[in-house]
């Protein structure tokens, strides 16, 4: 018997044959594996879907934790970058720049819409004075107007109350750049006959005695010619977004002028 | 207890006009914060009490701007001095008065304030844009000035409640 089984199982080894009997067995045998495999399937998942699921909704949690600091971290380390590049682009403004100047940052600005100062967080005891002018690497911002020890009041050139001697830098023609309240300025008393172009760019003058002479002030976006009087209204938009002044530069050995002996003569 | 509320909350909305506003582009056209706080004190607390201290008040906004000095003194010593004239026809409490005061309020400031920009000579472009700003200050201000006296008026009550309350314990 032993013998004539291996024979069989030896032959039968050698070469695949089914003889149409695994047909029956799964005929009867599949529908139920299929039944149970399913049965275990659904379990399988209403475990790993619903009460796995409480250690899914606290790992959920934790993770959301952790998007949060991951969000926070990138916020403060973009915020750093953005302040790291201005910071650079301040400080490469500064070499260019021959005059000695002070790096001060914005603290507030003016509780009213009408006027635009802002107040800035160097006072007298950084060597900070009343009139000394206040630029950015895009152009002039304005002029201290007033000191305390600690912290110092900017006017912005679009106040209403400033004035700026400029000059169209392509032609040379001279104007008094005055505040406008609402982000522009208007350049003052620039003769008709002067051929200025919108698009042009207006530089600081040097002849008010306040600012350096070739700072950037704005450019022109407005041309009115009427049909009376000797002068244009040019409208000149600064370079400077003041909505966004976050540091500025406080020239402290700005030109100054003399004007004792005028007063002596 | 009072003076202390009083300090804090001008504080914290100075501070908050000053440095959080113009960051927020939403708020561009905002009105001044303190105009419900000095409408309130016209309108719930006596003369004597807040007068001094809407004087203190201007003095500190006139040193923080760049207009000319006494323009918020003057604004808001007279916006006071209107609020105590209207309580004596109209009750304080009324919600539709509340509705519409911190408005006119706002109203009386820039109309004062336009009034001194305007001496420097402003062309019709400023008065456009003006116009704009005045009429989206108002909005904000019916909008959210009710709000905002109900707000001190609520805090100030439950400021006093607890003063007397301690005071009370401090007896017993």
């Amino acid at each position: 018997m032993i013998v004539v089984n291996i024979i069989i199982l030896s032959v039968n080894s050698s070469r695949y044959s089914s003889y149409g009997s695994w047909r029956i067995a799964i005929f009867f045998i599949a529908p139920f594996q299929k039944t149970v495999t399913q049965s275990v399937q659904f379990l399988k998942n209403i475990w790993g879907h619903y009460f796995f699921l409480v250690s899914v909704a606290q790992e959920n949690d934790n993770l959301k934790k952790a998007i949060n600091q991951a969000i926070d971290k990138n916020n403060k380390y973009r915020e750093v970058e953005f302040s790291n590049f201005r910071l650079r682009n301040l400080l490469n403004f500064r070499e260019t720049m021959t005059n000695q100047v002070l790096v001060a940052e914005v603290i507030s600005q003016d509780p009213s819409p009408w006027f635009k100062t802002i107040i800035i967080d160097k006072g007298k005891s950084d060597g900070v004075e009343k009139g000394l002018p206040v630029v950015v690497p895009e152009g002039i911002a304005g002029q201290i107007i007033d000191i305390s020890y600690n912290y110092s009041k900017v006017l912005l050139i679009i106040d209403p109350n400033s004035a700026v001697d400029a000059l169209v830098q392509r032609t040379r023609d001279r104007g008094l750049i005055k505040g406008e309240s609402y982000g522009r300025c208007l350049s003052k008393y620039v003769l008709r006959k002067h051929d200025v172009k919108v698009g042009d760019t207006v530089v600081s003058s040097g002849l008010d005695g306040v600012f350096p002479k070739g700072l950037r002030v704005g450019y022109v976006t407005e041309i009115v010619k009427r049909n009376s009087g000797i002068f244009q209204e040019v409208t000149v938009m600064p370079y400077v977004d003041f909505e966004k002044l976050e540091e500025v530069l406080i020239v402290l050995d700005s030109p100054k002028h003399d004007f004792d002996f005028v007063s002596e003569q | 207890m009072t003076y202390c509320f009083y300090i804090c909350v001008c504080l914290c909305l100075v501070i908050f006009q000053t440095t959080i506003i113009p960051h927020i582009a939403l708020f561009n056209n905002f009105y001044d914060l303190l105009i419900p706080f000095i409408i309130y004190l016209g309108l719930f607390r006596p003369a004597r009490e807040g007068i001094l201290f809407i004087l203190v008040l201007g003095f500190i906004m006139d040193s923080l701007s760049g207009g000319p000095f006494g323009l918020y003194l003057t604004t808001y010593f007279w916006l006071f001095i209107v609020v105590k004239i209207v309580i004596k026809y109209l009750h304080a409490c009324n919600n539709i008065l509340l509705l519409f005061i911190v408005a006119a309020g706002v109203l009386m400031e820039n109309i004062i304030f336009i009034a001194s920009v305007s001496m420097f000579g402003p062309d019709s472009r400023f008065l456009a844009i003006t116009m704009r700003a005045v009429i989206f200050q108002i909005l904000w201000a019916g909008c959210t000035g009710f709000f905002f006296i109900t707000f001190f008026n609520h805090i100030h009550k439950k400021l006093e409640k607890f003063s007397i309350f301690r005071s009370g314990t401090k007896i017993t």
